[in-house]
């Protein structure tokens, strides 16, 4: 028996079981919520591609964490599938606009065999796929030292899927290859245009036995953000060393690199996961280490848990820049200011941890009501991930979120 | 409970050809009769439900079907072989459907046509309470 016979013959008891083809089915996930910053100095982000927050914006935002989800799915045949997911949050222009998260076709020949080829999430850390989905996870959003620090969200390409049952263990290994591209506002920092991350490549391996599962993520990409060619020729200007300081930190290509590190242990009435990340840019914004610890404890309809999550920098967050040292004054003026920037941006790069404590409560079939509390403590000279940086705001202090929030899902 | 009842109860069960044990475990998995599966672990029958593989331990193709989501013999099929309250199941749900990653399982309106669809189709598994266990179907023992 060939190989397309035993395909035509797995396929058969799911033929026999598809109740009418095609079906759809349409569902969708959201969030309701509010937060408060204790510090009016600074907007809390969660990424950075909000625009505001609580804090200085606003003592208390909807913005952080409200959003919805709608998903039109399809089963054309027992192997064919298609998935299309719209979601509206708050964007870089400040708008609920939705935007097309996925979009893709799906391929299963077998039960272990996947293929998916348009607008896939790529799935860079343990709850990435799921960030938005409030109601899947236990906390009111994924810890932010970890979940901000890889930009790119979704990718345009293919992915292949291969799950290796062994025993009670169940293996799976996906290779997922495609393009992304982003349109920046000209209010935030990277000064407007497209970003474009071409060539990425990632791979994930999910080890999965009775309550543990283990995940390995690796991945490269090459991304381009043409603004920062201005900062390139900038520092070109200033002779041999210029060129050095434009190379290193506004490469016309940046090669990006992250591996991930997770682990979930979930018997039933508790739970712990751990997570540790890094993400090395081989630019102006760094190399990030994060890692988080968190557990849970389910009593009936309510999960109290505790979070701890640090996000550190690998990478020098401050450059002497261009000697300036014998320059005529205008010129030295210039590198001066051209040293400053570059400064201020180096020490953008978030060293802080927090503490979390929450509860989540089931109190309805689809919906649970989760309240949060963090403690944000900055590192010495750091702003953190706060964006909207008023001069009142101290670097390196604590800053109290509380979070309210009703995810549901239907 | 009068003796005069329980002898009829006994009798009843008795007729439903419906062991001690299978009451005490109250909720049982079933196939039908016809099914060449005749033991599963309490692991093995949660991973089926759970979409964490789609097929029985000799290979063949797997096709869960579940109660209604109201159903309180739902609640204690996921609390008995998976140790999820209904909540936690959702949310896990809901991971795999908003990563467009699979669909929960079937949904039979009842236990009746749990009973109608594991007999007719030998890769369906369904669970129903232990005292509704007839001819046509054969509760899985477990390993």
């Amino acid at each position: 028996m060939n190989r397309r016979h035993a395909a035509l013959l797995l396929a058969l008891p799911l033929a026999a079981w598809a109740q009418e083809a095609p079906s759809w089915k349409f569902s969708g996930y959201g969030t309701v919520g509010v937060a408060h910053s204790d510090n009016r100095q600074a907007d809390y982000l969660i990424d950075e591609f909000k625009p505001n927050g609580p804090g200085y914006t606003r003592s208390w935002s909807p913005d952080v964490d409200s959003r919805l989800g709608l998903q039109l799915s399809a089963q054309f045949t027992p192997t064919l599938s298609a998935v299309v997911q719209v979601l509206s949050k708050q964007d870089e222009n400040n708008s609920y606009r939705p935007e097309l998260e996925w979009a893709n076709v799906r391929w299963q020949p077998t039960p272990e065999f996947s293929l998916r080829a348009g607008r896939i999430v790529l799935p860079v850390f343990m709850v990435t796929d799921t960030r938005w989905v409030g109601y899947s996870n236990p906390w009111v959003r994924p810890p932010v030292e970890m979940y901000a620090m890889v930009p790119v969200s979704h990718n345009d390409g293919v992915d292949a899927s291969y799950r290796l049952e062994l025993g009670s263990a169940a293996n799976t290994f996906q290779l997922t290859a495609g393009t992304w591209k982003h349109d920046f506002p000209t209010a935030t920092g990277y000064g407007g245009g497209t970003a474009k991350a071409r060539d990425i490549v990632a791979f994930i391996d999910t080890l999965e036995t009775g309550p543990l599962s283990l995940r390995l993520s690796l991945g490269r990409a090459n991304l381009e953000i043409p603004q920062f060619s201005q900062f390139t020729d900038a520092f070109a200007a200033f002779g041999p060393l210029g060129q050095g300081l434009a190379d290193r930190y506004f490469p016309s290509t940046m090669r990006l690199r992250y591996v991930g590190l997770g682990a979930t242990y979930d018997p039933g009435r508790w739970f712990a996961m751990g997570e540790w990340g890094r993400f090395d840019t081989r630019s102006i914004l760094g190399t990030k280490v994060a890692w988080y610890g968190s557990a849970g404890y389910r009593l009936g309809k309510f999960t109290p848990y505790v979070s701890y999550a640090r996000a550190s920098v690998d990478s020098p967050t401050s450059d002497p820049g261009i000697p300036l040292t014998g320059l005529p004054p205008p010129i030295a003026a210039g590198a001066a200011a051209l040293n400053g920037a570059l400064n201020q941006t180096l020490n953008l790069l978030p060293r802080q941890r927090t503490v979390s404590v929450g509860a989540r409560w089931d109190f309805a079939k689809n919906a649970a009501l989760k309240v949060q509390y963090d403690h944000v403590d900055l590192d010495a000279g750091s702003t953190g991930t706060f964006g909207n940086i008023q001069p009142g705001f101290q670097p390196g202090g604590r800053v109290g979120i509380f979070s309210a929030v009703v995810d549901f899902v239907f | 409970m009068n003796a005069m009842q329980l002898k009829r109860f006994l009798a009843g069960l008795a007729l439903a050809g419906v062991s001690w044990s299978a009451v005490a475990q109250d909720v049982v998995p079933v196939v039908g009769a016809k099914s060449p599966i005749a033991s599963l672990d309490a692991a093995q029958v949660a991973d089926i439900f759970l979409g964490k593989t789609s097929r029985f331990p000799d290979g063949s193709i797997a096709l869960p079907v579940d109660q209604q989501e109201e159903s309180p013999l739902r609640e204690r099929f996921y609390a008995q072989f998976a140790g999820k309250s209904p909540a936690q199941v959702k949310a896990y749900w809901s991971k795999i459907i908003f990563t467009g990653r699979g669909q929960p399982p079937r949904q039979a309106a009842d236990s009746i046509e749990v009973k109608r669809i594991v007999t007719n189709n030998p890769h369906a598994i369904g669970y129903i309470d232990a005292s509704q266990v007839d001819a046509s179907v054969r509760v899985l023992a477990a390993r």
